[in-house]
């Protein structure tokens, strides 16, 4: 179970750099914040690969899973030379590469979904001030009149999210832009998703490693970062369900406000996650 | 492998205003260094949006042993910081690269780049005045025509030798991402612009068009997978050039072939080691620097960890990898932590191409002898090197019991760290920019 601690932890770190990032002098660098993105991604997957060890979506999950947790056991636990493990897991690797690869137009279709349903949400609740106005998003999706008219181009990094987790049987949809997710009329004192619902962790998973309790401000709140990771990694079925799951209190964060303004506005950033680079 | 010593320190700030290399500002960092086609002079750039330019003494028979050491010759702001109104960002004014073009004239022309605007500056000197005008004083007040009652013709007369530097050119608007390269064509006519995404070729004259010729962005930017992260024309061939990639690949295009070169000429690339996957194998694998070797029969490239040369005609695996700090493969988590991970180290070539040289962490840089297989670790330090001294060669000690002069792996400074290097064209003289300080070695002389 440490490859867990370690890719939350990973994810975590990643995570602030994105946020990191937006306040950086010279603009967003993409050649970075796409790096991070992928190591997010890698250490998303890792994470996650125990709770579809081949439940869903057939064999090419299982290889996937198979894959993440055999290249895990390689990358974490330090071993150099392929043991009996790694060899199964090379072998599988080049065949779930490619299986990982092909559901990416279904993972990013029923990403995009999730985040047009998060991003309604949140529209409904007059909690969250989503930005409004701002430049026209080109990747906006049609069937998205009821949220907000236009929303600002999303500055987060684009990520190639390979939700492998998705339910593949939501079908390529339409696709969504729903981009709702600037710092900039983000007011720093609401606290996020207060009235939407935010599935929380399932029974089976890691519970979060306050690693980064009292660490320094910019560190994420883990508690919120496994809110996110169930968020993506879920399936979404967890967003459509809506069970009335509370999210975790931004607030709980109770040292400076820093941290807890880089949980809030992570948060509905990391939402429309596939939504990429739409700044540039 | 020659041995590198007369260590000549040149702290990049002139010396009444030295900082000590704890508290520099940030805008003293050195970001660029590149020497010219003949090697008489040396450019750098900071990231203050400075540059700062060397010139080698002529040798002279009174000082026999003071053999061209390199000084301060032009000192001139190229770059000021920006504000793009409509995105509402910054725009830095650290100078990324400097090229120089061929002389062709009494004056030196240098091309600069931060990160949307390039400029091609040049570098003229000033040895003479006119002075007896007739309508001004020699204060250069302007006189009374009444009082004027004779004519003269003014004089050139000598001055003090001042140099200036004008921006003769300036090629703008073009570039959405932030440019990475520059690389001037041997054509002398061209040169081209690179960002994330995509490369323009630009005509030196000419500075309200440009051509685009690569263009990798996808119609949905949620499917971008690599980026641009260096290129550079071929040192002979006008139509070619190379552009390296995020993930780790090298494409060789030829410009004869289509008016945009999305698809390549020639694909380099290795596979994966699957035995070394890790989180960090994508981020390790982007390649920061890609350069021809002067022949133009090589190709060299940098990633976090190896340098590897590669053989234009051989697509399938590079010609020769050498590790340059393979003692930081276990520690890829506490690297990427500290964001020493994206660091962008650059690797050169000596005159002959026998050569290859790269920098590290602490202060090191490393040299590869291609023929002889040998290697060696240097250190850019002001404590460790007297003027004439020869620098001794350094060793990172990577587990078990550590000899005398090593250094564990966990002492080394990852704050000090050597990303730009350059070598003179012809002679055994390496500039080394480490931090805010510039660093010239020379070649032993017998």
């Amino acid at each position: 179970m440490e490859y867990k601690v370690e890719a939350h932890r990973i994810m975590s770190i990643s995570l602030g750099k994105i946020y990191n990032s937006r306040v950086q002098r010279g603009g967003i660098k993409l050649h970075k914040n796409l790096l991070v993105s992928l190591v997010l991604r890698s250490a998303r997957q890792v994470y996650l690969s125990d709770y579809y060890g081949g439940a869903c979506l057939g064999s090419q999950r299982a290889e996937a899973g198979e894959w993440a947790e055999g290249e895990t056991m390689e990358s974490l636990e330090g071993r150099s030379s392929p043991g009996a493990a790694g060899a199964d897991s090379c072998e599988s690797e080049t065949e779930s590469r490619e299986t990982l690869r092909a559901p990416e137009t279904n993972a990013q279709a029923s990403v995009e979904v999730a985040a047009e349903r998060n991003a309604e949400e949140p529209a409904s609740s007059s909690d969250y001030n989503w930005p409004q106005g701002g430049e026209t998003d080109e990747e906006r999706a049609p069937g998205q009149a009821e949220d907000s008219t236009q929303v600002p181009s999303c500055p987060v990094p684009e990520s190639r999210f390979e939700c492998g987790a998705a339910n593949a049987d939501e079908g390529p949809q339409s696709p969504a832009a729903a981009a709702p997710c600037c710092t900039r009329k983000r007011s720093a004192g609401k606290s996020p998703y207060a009235g939407s619902p935010v599935k929380r962790p399932r029974p089976g998973s890691v519970p979060p490693a306050n690693t980064e309790g009292g660490d320094a401000s910019e560190d994420m709140d883990t508690g919120n970062v496994s809110s996110l990771i169930t968020i993506f990694g879920s399936s979404f079925s967890g967003l459509l369900s809506k069970d009335g799951a509370q999210a975790e209190p931004g607030a709980a964060d109770g040292d400076s406000g820093s941290g807890t303004i880089c949980c809030e506005q992570m948060l509905p950033n990391l939402s429309p996650w596939s939504t990429a680079i739409v700044a540039f | 492998m020659k041995c590198f010593s007369r260590y000549l320190p040149y702290l990049f700030r002139p010396p009444s205003t030295i900082l000590s290399s704890s508290c520099h500002t940030e805008a003293d960092i050195i970001s660029t260094v590149e020497f010219n086609s003949t090697g008489e002079l040396l450019a750098t750039g900071d990231k203050g949006g400075r540059v700062v330019v060397f010139q080698r003494e002529q040798e002279s028979k009174n000082q026999p042993h003071r053999r061209g050491e390199y000084n301060v010759y032009s000192t001139f702001q190229s770059h000021e910081p920006e504000f793009d109104y409509l995105k509402s960002l910054e725009i830095e004014e650290k100078i990324n690269k400097i090229r120089w073009l061929p002389q062709h004239n009494a004056a030196y022309f240098l091309l600069s780049t931060n990160d949307k605007t390039v400029k091609l500056w040049k570098i003229s000197e000033r040895d003479r005045r006119p002075e007896g005008y007739n309508l001004k004083d020699e204060e250069g007040r302007i006189r009374d025509p009444a009082t004027i009652t004779t004519l003269r013709v003014p004089v050139l007369r000598p001055m003090d030798l001042m140099v200036e530097a004008t921006a003769r050119r300036i090629f703008s608007n073009a570039h959405t991402y932030h440019i990475n390269s520059i690389s001037v064509n041997s054509d002398y006519e061209t040169f081209m612009s690179t960002d994330d995404l995509r490369i323009n070729l630009w005509n030196l004259e000419i500075t309200n068009k440009s051509f685009n010729i690569v263009d990798i962005k996808p119609a949905n930017m949620e499917e971008l997978t690599e980026v641009i992260t260096a290129a550079e024309f071929h040192p002979n061939q006008c139509n070619t050039f190379v552009y390296s990639s995020s993930k780790g690949s090298i494409r060789l295009c030829d410009m004869r072939a289509a008016a945009l070169c999305d698809n390549h000429s020639k694909f380099f690339e290795e596979p994966e080691d699957p035995s070394n996957r890790s989180f960090f194998s994508e981020i390790i694998s982007s390649i920061s620097d890609v350069k021809f070797s002067h022949s133009g029969r090589y190709l060299m490239t940098r990633d976090y960890l190896t340098v590897k040369v590669w053989d234009l005609n051989m697509e399938s695996k590079p010609l020769e990898t050498y590790q340059v700090h393979d003692y930081l493969r276990s520690k890829l988590c506490s690297l990427y932590e500290n964001d020493c991970i994206f660091d962008k180290f650059e690797c050169v070539w000596n005159g002959s191409d026998s050569v290859i040289m790269t920098g590290s962490y602490n202060n090191f840089f490393r040299m590869f002898d291609r023929n002889t297989k040998r290697d060696v670790t240097l250190e850019a330090s002001r404590e460790n090197s007297k003027p004439r001294a020869i620098l001794k060669p350094r060793k990172v000690c990577v587990g078990g019991k550590r000899r005398k002069d090593e250094i564990s792996v966990d002492s080394l400074d990852f704050s000090k760290k050597i990303l730009h290097t350059a070598w003179h064209p012809s002679e055994n003289i390496i500039a080394v920019a480490a931090t805010n300080n510039l660093y010239i070695f020379q070649d032993k002389v017998n």
